[in-house]
């Protein structure tokens, strides 16, 4: 579905991505690495947020690559940011109508209300009077509701609550059986290998190795050489 | 008596066509952070393009002449605007000072081709009859109906684009994009696009201050940079991006001019300075702006 070749960016001086290559396809794909590995440059550049120096980015065989950011939402592919960014001046219910394709796609918003109850009940507040799940939840939301192609998240569980985080968790396991791939960045071990089948590990800007999420899971010595981290340590 | 609430009413309507202008200017700023130096410019445009439609018109004892002339001076704004949206601002976005620097230009350009097309003569649109003449109005006694009538469109203004901002799709993309344009275009929203038309719509603001204001006085040359200058101060005091808050700082400079005229007349411009800079000084980001 989306493939990603010999992506390099560059700020200046700064070689951000350093010849970045991978594929998702029908089952979703997770990328972990510790902070200032380039992870979010990459969930930027393939939205079209940030401007790549060399490479190349297809989805479903067409190149994407150098268009603007809303024409790459509308062929399909939809992000939710670091941070969340949902807008401070919009209401929960407005967010899903800025997005909404209409009763007909998949994703309508009364699924949306039927799958996070939570949102229908603040459906009236605003973007930034919502709790930091809430927040994530609205952000997940806004992008299911583009009905896209494939979903791109990047560090969905940072600053949640360990009991949302596994709320999270449950709804990105559900993601698949949509027919909807995704690429999930994360730093939280246990969401990535939790969610996803494969997993590539981000290095200085490039892709280190990749692996079966079971494999790495277990494998205690390439947690502690790619991530610094001991199992489970998102703490 | 009388007088006091004479002077109160010039005010309000000066403040009326002040909103007008600036809501505009505010409108532009609030989304695409572009300080267009060249609204004033679409303020002569749609003076002078209405006025070259409405004249042939009123020399036929065309009932309709103002009307067309409004038309034709806002849709003359509005193509200004987008015009130089699309082909100038919107390849430097982000670039503040660029954008100011060639708004600049624009507004020197505007302003000579339009004394080499039109001559230095100062026109006036007349209003039609049923707008025309004075009403009574209770304190002041006989009142000019069209300043009235100036009030009307400068609420209505305001109305329409709260409505336009809380009520509308555009409106959710235009607040969407005060917050995170980024964002926005990674929702797969045509980001430029809706720029815009926003450009298009505050033009067109302008566009419909500048034919009311040439109805209720003089058009000529120099009214580019009194307009520009005015919207500036309204949108300091009031607070940059902020629909009520440009109404606010309309208000207070639209009185403070007349109260300044009728009390202190020699230095009554410094009271609209004053005003600016006590706000700047006890609250930069305007009295309704967001810090």
């Amino acid at each position: 579905m989306l493939a990603v070749s010999d992506l390099h960016v560059r700020f200046g001086q700064a070689h951000i991505l350093q010849g970045v290559s991978l594929s998702v396809g029908e089952r979703p794909l997770a990328v972990i690495g510790r902070n200032g590995m380039g992870k979010t440059t990459l969930c930027g550049a393939i939205a079209g947020l940030i401007r790549r120096s060399e490479g190349a980015i297809t989805l479903g065989g067409e190149r994407i690559d150098g268009l603007a950011p809303f024409r790459i939402a509308r062929r399909g592919i939809a992000l939710v940011p670091q941070g969340r960014r949902t807008f401070p001046s919009l209401s929960v219910h407005e967010h899903l109508r800025l997005v909404s394709r209409g009763s007909r796609a998949r994703w309508t918003i009364e699924r949306v209300y039927e799958t996070f109850p939570r949102l229908a009940e603040r459906r009236r507040n605003g973007g930034t009077e919502l709790s930091g799940g809430e927040q994530q939840m609205l952000a997940i939301s806004r992008a299911l509701l583009m009905n896209p192609r494939l979903v791109i998240m990047d560090e969905p569980s940072e600053g949640l609550a360990p009991v949302i985080v596994d709320q999270l968790i449950g709804v990105l396991r559900a993601l698949p059986t949509e027919g909807m791939g995704l690429l999930l960045v994360e730093q939280n071990l246990r969401v990535a290998t939790e969610v996803a089948e494969e997993v590539a590990i981000m290095v200085t800007g490039r892709i280190a190795t990749s692996m079966p999420a079971r494999a790495l899971a277990e494998d205690k010595e390439a947690q502690r050489r790619f991530l610094g981290v001991s199992a489970g340590g998102h703490h | 008596m009388d007088l006091a609430a004479t002077i109160v009413l010039n005010g309000l309507t000066l403040a009326a066509l002040y909103f007008i202008v600036a809501s505009g200017f505010s409108l532009v700023f609030g989304l695409m952070r572009v300080v267009n130096m060249a609204h004033g410019s679409l303020y002569l445009i749609a003076g002078y393009v209405g006025y070259a439609v409405f004249e042939p018109l009123y020399d036929q004892d065309a009932w309709y002449a103002w009307h067309a002339g409004l038309a034709a001076g806002i849709l003359a704004a509005a193509l200004a605007g987008a015009l130089m949206q699309k082909i100038l601002l919107g390849w430097m976005q982000g670039q503040e000072l660029r954008q100011a620097l060639v708004t600049i230009g624009v507004s020197i350009i505007v302003a000579d081709q339009i004394l080499a097309f039109y001559g230095g003569n100062p026109r006036q649109f007349f209003a039609p009859d049923s707008i025309f003449g004075s009403t009574q109005v209770p304190l002041v006694g006989g009142y000019p109906t069209f300043r009235l009538v100036q009030i009307g469109v400068a609420l209505a203004v305001g109305v329409g684009l709260w409505l336009l901002l809380n009520r509308t799709r555009l409106g959710m993309m235009i607040r969407a994009g005060v917050d995170d344009r980024e964002m926005l275009g990674a929702c797969g929203i045509n980001v430029p696009l809706v720029g815009i038309a926003v450009f298009a719509l505050g033009a067109a603001l302008c566009g419909l201050g500048g034919v009311i204001g040439s109805t209720a006085q003089p058009l000529a040359m120099g009214q580019d940079g009194r307009f520009l200058l005015i919207s500036l101060v309204v949108v300091i005091v009031g607070g940059m991006g902020s629909i009520a808050g440009t109404a606010v700082g309309a208000v207070l400079i639209g009185l403070a001019e007349q109260l300044g005229q009728a009390l202190f007349p020699t230095y009554s411009v410094v009271l609209t300075f004053v005003i600016m800079a006590a706000v700047l000084a006890m609250r930069p980001q305007g009295i309704l702006g967001r810090a």
